[in-house]
């Protein structure tokens, strides 16, 4: 018998299309994008959760939808502990602060407090390899720098719910490996995990249950192996 | 699932909107203490950087701006107070605090939406972010009264400390107004340009090249002028340059006053309602 650990109950989201003051005060408009329609499903507590389906399916909205970002319109998400989105790493970097600065700034927007982001820097600046320029201002660092900053900030968080969203695969491929390995390591550790990504291979190796979206939608919501192959079923029916 | 009641389960994305909506927000201030540390430092390095003169230019723009009103200022009417450039560069330097706060408050939301996409705290964050830097801007910039202090001969004193509180409350008076207008920015940027037209408007509307005094020479002005919530902080910091503390007339204190704390109560409850609404349109 597991514990729930995130609840979405008959979740709808839609964004608006046309922009309109009075449209803040009313809750919905027919004209408006639906982009997650009743969507319904638990995750247990130490359970890894793949979500599938091509681009502009609402994974990720479904993600921010759980980590507070939007709110639902309708029906209700409720979870049991810290959530972290693990998303466009290096959110608000700025290229004028130092490398320390902006990965402060960072790990406070991830929600650290001073005393932990202290005592974790000295693990973040090995962990990107960053020692003789984490003093220097960041405008002066290459994309490959940036993005291993971002992880290594990323990745020193320790959240009940872990959401990841898309982000394997940054820098060379050492620093590639280096940061699959960690975000592994990571997923080991999260109590709970959702996952977005379009790697299968990662999907059916990591993940208990994989949901398949369409549309708005849940198409399919169980084994790894079968999510993927529905997946493929209804894109081969778009053709 | 007989067992999931174990765990107690909370709503994502905590929200409250009601009269206490401005009480909730300083208490996410104080939790939120060092991102707001982080974001005012990377706001103030952020306006000076890659400038020879850096933070001098706190000094140096209402500097400039005063000489230049100095000089309209004698060709409309002569003979003019000797302390009137003072006057000016005060009124400049509160006003623009209004006018700074008003503006980036306004476009609190929409500047950040790349961090809003991408993690959830509460926005009002970003807002009194804002806020921190523009005081801690206008204080520095305050540092050019001590040069006239001694140019025009006036010993220091303690009323000196009320500058300070004027320039609090200029920005005050200019947070709430922003809270109230952040989330309809997001759906349509008129109402930054509607922000713009009036911070230029008003410079004109309050106490930044006229004073109080010449008001109230004129009978009828000041009774209308009373009701600018922005005549009693400019006012306030001009008497406390003096070494005095203000005679301005009680009810248009209470006016500015009044206006800050209702504005604050109505912004905070009308940004807590409204900003998930609002972010869909980011």
């Amino acid at each position: 018998m597991s514990e729930i650990s995130i609840l979405v109950d008959n979740v709808s989201l839609s964004f608006p299309k046309k922009k309109s003051i009075l449209n803040i005060i009313k809750r919905r408009e027919t004209s408006d994008f639906l982009a997650l329609e009743e969507i319904t499903f638990t995750v247990n507590q130490g359970e890894v959760l793949g979500i599938i389906g091509r681009n502009g399916c609402g994974k990720s909205t479904l993600l921010r939808v759980i980590a507070g970002i939007f709110s639902p319109d309708h029906g209700q998400c409720k979870s049991s502990g810290k959530i972290s989105l693990l998303a466009g790493l290096g959110t608000g970097f700025t290229g004028h602060l130092t490398g320390r600065q902006n990965a402060l700034l960072y790990g406070s927007i991830l929600g650290h407090d001073e005393k932990i982001m202290t005592s974790l820097m000295p693990e973040i600046i090995s962990f990107s390899e960053l020692e003789n320029f984490i003093d220097e201002p960041l405008r002066t660092y290459s994309a490959g720098m940036k993005a291993r900053l971002g992880l290594a900030v990323a990745s020193a968080l320790n959240p009940e719910i872990l959401l990841i969203d898309e982000v394997l695969g940054v820098g060379d491929p050492v620093f590639k490996e280096k940061s699959k390995k960690k975000i592994l390591e990571m997923v080991a550790g999260a109590g709970t995990v959702v996952l977005v990504s379009h790697s299968f291979g990662l999907m059916t190796s990591i993940c208990d249950r994989v949901i398949h979206m369409g549309e708005g939608k849940i198409m399919f919501d169980g084994d790894p192996k079968e999510a993927i192959a529905s997946y493929y079923e209804s894109e081969e029916k778009r053709k | 699932m007989g067992g999931g009641e174990a765990v107690q389960l909370k709503e994502v994305g905590e929200r409250s909107s009601s009269i206490l909506s401005p009480v909730s927000s300083v208490s996410v201030l104080f939790y939120h203490q060092f991102l707001i540390k982080n974001l005012i430092r990377k706001d103030i390095k952020g306006r000076y950087s890659n400038s020879f003169l850096g933070y001098i230019w706190t000094v140096l723009e209402p500097a400039l701006l005063s000489t230049v009103y100095y000089f309209l200022f004698i060709m409309i009417a002569d003979d003019p107070d000797p302390l009137y450039p003072v006057w000016v560069i005060i009124g400049v330097i509160i006003w623009s605090c209004f006018g700074k706060v008003l503006q980036s408050t306004v476009t609190s939301l929409t500047r950040n939406a790349s961090t809003i996409h991408l993690v959830y705290f509460p926005r009002i964050i970003f807002t009194y972010a804002s806020v921190g830097s523009t005081i801690w801007i206008t204080l520095m910039s305050s540092v050019v009264f001590i040069p006239l202090l001694i140019a025009y001969d006036i010993g220091i004193s303690w009323q000196l400390l009320l500058v300070p509180v004027a320039i609090f409350l200029a920005a005050f008076n200019a947070v709430g107004l922003g809270l109230l207008l952040a989330p309809t920015n997001c759906i349509n940027r008129d109402v930054e340009h509607l922000v713009r037209f009036i911070v230029r408007a008003g410079f004109f509307l309050s106490p930044v090249m006229w004073t109080w005094d010449m008001a109230l020479k004129r009978g009828w002005a000041s009774d209308v002028v009373i009701w600018n919530p922005m005549v009693f902080p400019i006012t306030l910091a001009r008497d406390g340059f003096l070494g005095k503390v203000t005679e301005f007339p009680v009810d248009g204190i209470l006016i500015s006053i009044g206006w800050g704390v209702a504005m604050w109560v109505i912004g905070s409850m009308v940004f807590n309602k409204f900003e998930h609404s609002a972010v869909k349109y980011l």
